[in-house]
């Protein structure tokens, strides 16, 4: 049986559901319980599981990072709940410091099965401590995986194998998408990481997208078909591990790849995703790998600004046009 | 149990401590915590404690030695008669060739300090650690020539690093018999960067770093043969045009990675569409329109209203980088002791492009100014088969040695590949007379050898 | 000397003094294989400091948790860890605690509920207080000891972390290990006010106690150990001791922050090992002879140990990618 749920119920009903599978599962953050955060997600759990698993807590990311990780460490599998991704910064030392490599420089004896969660994404008018998407700052650290769900589906069964992995992950949610609805399973499911999902095949170019930009992408790709373009539409749904067979052999297949994600551009997952592409498929290649990231500058607040710094199914659909028919400048 | 009394690392900066005085004497009993020694370095002076109870024996060095860390200078024994253990033969980290560098009259019974490995270059100077997260220092100059007589005190070199510059002591008294690098070079810590001998040296030098003698030191700056093979090396620029209309100059053909390479496997010519008109870039889609050009040939060609029917006289150039063929080449005469004969190479390589186009068809033979050479593709460069009888359908030409720029003698009998050096590129020409290759398979060879010349490995493989 | 309670007897002083004794030793050992160039890397001394490790951890259970520091082969030998294992750690052996991944600042000892020491000053406050979060969550009934020293005071974790432990009543005892110098700076040039009344703000129960008297911190650290596990947490304890070494080993001129006369006066007259042996001597409970036998015998097994540790094997360099993901054996071949 499957019914339409938003985003964030999908999110609810995967900690709920994991909540009531292991007792060592809780939650910890700010404003998690009555308030359910700002985005209301988490609201309900507290109802069934009490203050004791659902731990509202004074707003001291690192504090409470920190004190996950020692959870984590001792028989518990916290969830962190990140208010904001741009929060990241300050939970640096105890996330990449600790949590990342304890497991590695206990030379395995110890673990940290916690997961991180919080969100991702720009056009919200929350200006530039608010919007950012910093999942290529983690997804540079050895130790750390990282998620990044697409629809409610994804959110939910991504979210239930980062709470049983026995590492520490960082999912990403994309802030704009906890109202938005797809068909999630009453069964239980899970989505194994690792193995990236082809929402469209195609013979032209492959799209590679992350996150919200899976939406952006597939709706390029209707554009594009609407011309005679075939375009193949790939998500990773995780970036580390990522599922670099499936892209390069799409690649190899389409002979052209666009990738698109919304951290910034320089230095970010375009960069490595278009690099894995360019050593593994280059003599398939007919075109550059071209890749679309978030503007190279903090998010202004302006609508009429922060708008353009964003990957839309209109310069997707430009460029990948462009890319096949070997228009591109850099191209000549 | 004995116990090692050794010369203490007592600073960051410090590769020998010099001993101002012995607090005990040869068979004095001490107790672990007593001062047995005082020790001066560049930055202080300090008394080195027993780490043990027992009685100091067999003294190894004296008061004003300059000692380097980590070697023992005494030992702690549970009698005073105790026999004194032989010097051991080093600690893992140092260089045992210390011992000898130092002055040892006190140890007149300790045999090993005179131990056959003792370097005979003199003690070295090794690039000391600096600071804590430090793995270079660069040398900001020498303070001492090549020759020069020092003590141990005495400034040696200057040394930057992230933090701070420095003065490095010589560490020994003597001369300065070898300095390692260069004003601004950076060398990792813990490399010998100079030598001091107690005896003037007879020939004193200064060497460049990595131009060293010792083969085993020169790992980390030999030019490593995957890394050449690996870099980015540009595509093989391949240039094939037919005698009649002039080729166009110079230029680079503009395709993707697809395209070369699905010309490449059907033995296309992306040159024809440019001098076709088409348009550069090409993509895999334009192999079909090159694919459906009418042959070169009769018709389209100015040049060949004089003789329709005939096939014309092919010349082909391409051009690779130099660079690692020349490692190639460099480093198999190393290997094989003498270097093999300069044709040899570019046989090998002509052989193997051949092989390929022709298939597995028995012995292939090449002409080569030492005379023929039968499938030196299979023999390999150890063991050149020159008393083959196949008729040799190739022959090739090594210039690249030569200031010749270029050779065109006209199209003989056989087709032939000549092989000249332009700066840092190789150019190899094909030249064949009418009939003697099809077009095809002249593109292929030419192609084909091109790529073994930049990439030699692969034709090992 | 304080006084020793009524339910302590002669195996427990006899066990507190071959630990704090064992501690030394094994400082002393890896001092030497620093000097002679045989240890890669650096290490920070714990002599000095052994009666605050062993008063502290003889009152904990062997699972209970504790958090150690870059200064923390003390609380690893007090917790119960072997010299073996240790020395193999501290030169990148395979048979290290670690697999001589960790190395001197990161050894851990999950046998014995140590979480590992950790080389960003302050950088364990979380986890200790994450440890006593989920013993509380789980009613495990463990408690958690944070061993830091004055230095990390300044770490703003710290107060973020004692903010909640005081709210929802963590067994967690938060031990300040105050040897008077923040690396190579003096305390009193870095801490303002009262260290002790910094966690009082929160409403943290805080004790001062002398770091180099062991029966002082035994009888203070089992007082508040029993009431952690009865919910009566957090606490704090500032515990004055002494580094007998610099910050590090390679710390060796240090005239500029701390004199030569305020080693020795410490070294001679405030040693813990020195006066808990004239303690144990004084009250008959053990003799000079039989200290001296303690002594040579700690010395032969970490002799032995440093020898075994030599004579290990490294890693095979297969296990460069292992242990970077739990469940992936080769993190870059999977």
């Amino acid at each position: 049986m499957t019914r339409e749920l938003t985003l964030s119920k999908a999110v609810n009903e995967a900690i709920a559901e994991e909540m009531r599978r292991d007792p060592t599962v809780f939650v910890i953050g700010e404003d998690v319980a009555e308030a359910g955060t700002p985005f209301k997600v988490l609201a309900g759990l507290v109802d069934e599981f009490g203050t004791e698993r659902v731990i509202d807590t004074p707003i001291s990311e690192p504090g409470f990072t920190g004190l996950a990780v020692g959870a984590a460490m001792t028989g518990s599998r916290p969830i962190v709940d990140l208010m904001f991704g741009d929060f990241l910064f300050l939970v640096m030392d105890q996330l990449c410091n600790q949590a990342a490599k304890i497991h590695y420089m206990s030379g395995g004896t110890m673990t940290v099965p916690m997961v991180l969660r919080t969100n991702l994404g720009a056009t919200r008018r929350s200006a530039a401590q608010h919007s950012q998407s910093l999942h290529a700052l983690v997804a540079h650290i050895p130790g750390l995986k990282v998620a990044m769900p697409s629809s409610a589906y994804e959110a939910k069964g991504l979210l239930k194998t980062a709470i049983r992995d026995d590492n520490p992950v960082v999912i990403f949610e994309d802030k704009l998408m906890y109202q938005d609805k797809a068909p999630v399973p009453e069964e239980e499911y899970l989505i194994p990481f690792g193995q990236a999902n082809v929402l469209r095949e195609g013979r032209d170019i492959t799209l590679v997208a992350t996150s919200s930009m899976v939406q952006v992408c597939s709706k390029a790709a209707e554009t594009l078909a609407a011309e005679g373009i075939s375009a193949e539409v790939i998500d990773p749904r995780t970036i580390v591990p990522l599922d670099e067979a499936t892209i390069v052999a799409s690649v190899r297949k389409t002979s052209r790849a666009l990738v698109v994600d919304e951290g910034h551009q320089s230095y970010g997952v375009t960069a490595e995703i278009a690099a894995r592409i360019a050593e593994r498929a280059f003599y398939h290649l007919d075109a550059p790998v071209g890749r679309i990231g978030a503007m190279d500058v903090p998010v202004p607040f302006s609508p009429a600004l922060e708008d353009l710094t964003v990957p839309t199914p209109d310069a997707v659909a430009d460029r990948a046009r462009a890319l096949c028919k070997g228009g591109w400048a850099d191209a000549a | 149990m004995p116990h090692e009394v050794i010369m203490p690392a007592l600073g960051m900066a410090q590769d020998t401590g010099q001993i101002v005085a012995w607090l005990k004497a040869e068979g004095d009993a001490v107790k672990a915590g007593d001062p047995i020694m005082e020790v001066e370095t560049d930055k202080a002076t300090m008394e080195v404690e027993a780490a043990h109870d027992g009685f100091l024996v067999g003294l190894r060095a004296a008061a004003g030695d300059n000692v380097p860390v980590g070697q023992v200078v005494a030992t702690i024994a549970e009698t005073a008669d105790a026999p004194v253990p032989d010097a051991p033969a080093g600690d893992a980290a140092k260089d045992t060739g210390d011992a000898a560098g130092t002055a040892d009259d006190t140890a007149a019974a300790d045999d090993g300090a005179a131990a056959p490995e003792a370097a005979p270059e003199g003690a070295p100077v090794i690039m000391p650690a600096l600071g804590m997260a430090q793995d270079s220092g660069t040398i900001v100059a020498w303070l001492k020539a090549p020759g020069d007589a020092v003590a141990a005190g005495d400034p040696l070199l200057e040394v930057e690093t992230d933090k701070a510059t420095m003065e490095i002591e010589a560490g020994h008294d003597g001369y300065v018999a070898e300095l390692v690098g260069e004003a601004g070079e950076a060398i990792p810590v813990g490399e010998v960067i100079a030598r001091i001998t107690p005896e003037a040296p007879a020939a004193p030098r200064h060497r460049a770093r990595g131009a060293t003698p010792a083969p085993d030191t020169a790992s980390g700056t030999a030019p490593a043969p995957e890394a050449a093979a690996d870099a980015p090396a540009p595509e093989p620029a391949v240039d094939a045009t037919t005698d009649a209309p002039a080729p166009e100059p110079g230029g680079r053909i503009l395709a993707s990675p697809k395209a070369r390479r699905l010309a490449a496997e059907r033995g296309l010519d992306l040159a024809r569409l440019a001098e076709a008109g088409h348009p550069q870039p090409y993509h895999a889609a334009d192999i079909e329109t090159l694919a459906a050009l009418p042959d070169t040939a009769a018709g389209t060609a100015p040049g060949a209203a004089a003789g329709p029917a005939a096939a014309p006289a092919l010349r082909l150039t391409a051009r690779v980088p130099a660079a690692a063929f020349d490692g190639f080449r460099a480093r198999v005469a190393e290997r094989l002791g003498a270097p093999p004969p300069a044709d040899a190479f570019l046989a090998l390589a002509a052989a193997g492009a051949l092989r390929d186009i022709a298939g597995d068809t028995g012995a292939i033979a090449v002409d080569t100014e030492a005379g023929p050479l039968t499938d030196p593709d299979l023999t390999g460069l150890g063991a050149l088969d020159t008393g083959g009888t196949a008729a040799p359908g190739l022959a090739v030409r090594d210039l690249s040695a030569t200031r010749l720029a270029s050779l065109d003698t006209g199209a003989g009998p056989t087709p032939r590949l000549t092989l000249t050096r332009r700066d840092d590129t190789l150019e190899i020409a094909l030249a064949a007379a009418p009939g003697a290759i099809a077009e095809d398979d002249a593109i292929a060879l030419l192609a084909g050898t091109a790529e073994r010349i930049e990439d030699p490995l692969r034709q090992l493989l | 000397m304080a006084r020793a309670t009524a339910k302590t007897n002669t195996e427990d002083y006899i066990r507190m003094y071959t630990q704090m004794v064992r501690i030394r030793a094994f400082e002393d050992n890896a001092n030497q294989l620093y000097l002679a160039a045989k240890m890669p890397g650096l290490t920070h001394m714990y002599s000095g400091q052994e009666a605050v490790a062993v008063g502290i951890c003889e009152a904990l259970e062997d699972d209970d948790r504790i958090t150690s520091t870059h200064r923390g082969h003390g609380h690893c030998v007090a917790k119960g860890a072997e010299f073996k294992q240790m020395f193999c750690e501290l030169l990148g052996k395979a048979e290290g605690y670690c697999r001589g991944k960790g190395g001197s600042m990161h050894i851990a000892d999950t046998s014995h509920g140590n979480l590992g020491a950790n080389a960003i000053v302050g950088g364990s406050m979380g986890i200790a207080t994450g440890a006593a979060l989920s013993a509380k969550l789980q009613k495990t009934g463990r408690i958690a000891v944070c061993f830091f020293g004055d230095g990390a005071t300044a770490q703003g974790l710290w107060y973020e972390v004692m903010n909640m432990a005081a709210l929802w009543k963590l067994p967690v005892i938060y031990a300040c290990e105050n040897n008077g110098y923040s690396e190579y700076t003096r305390t009193d040039e870095i801490a303002a006010g009262s260290i002790t009344a910094r966690a009082e703000a929160f409403g943290i129960e805080s004790f001062e106690v002398d770091g180099q008297d062991v029966l002082a911190v035994n009888e203070l650290a089992r007082g508040l150990v029993e009431r952690c596990r009865k919910g009566e947490g957090p606490f704090f304890v500032n515990l004055a001791t002494y580094r007998y070494h610099g910050h590090h080993v390679g710390d060796i001129n240090r005239d500029y922050y701390r004199s030569k006369d305020e080693e020795s006066e410490w070294k001679q007259h405030r040693d813990p090992i020195t006066n808990f042996g004239k303690w144990l001597e004084a009250q008959n409970i053990a003799s000079a002879e039989e200290l001296v036998g303690i002594n040579d015998a700690v010395r032969r097994e970490a002799e032995a140990a440093v020898a075994h540790a030599e004579a290990a094997a490294y890693p095979d360099v297969s296990e460069v990618d292992m242990h970077v993901h739990a469940g992936i054996p080769h993190a870059l071949s999977a």
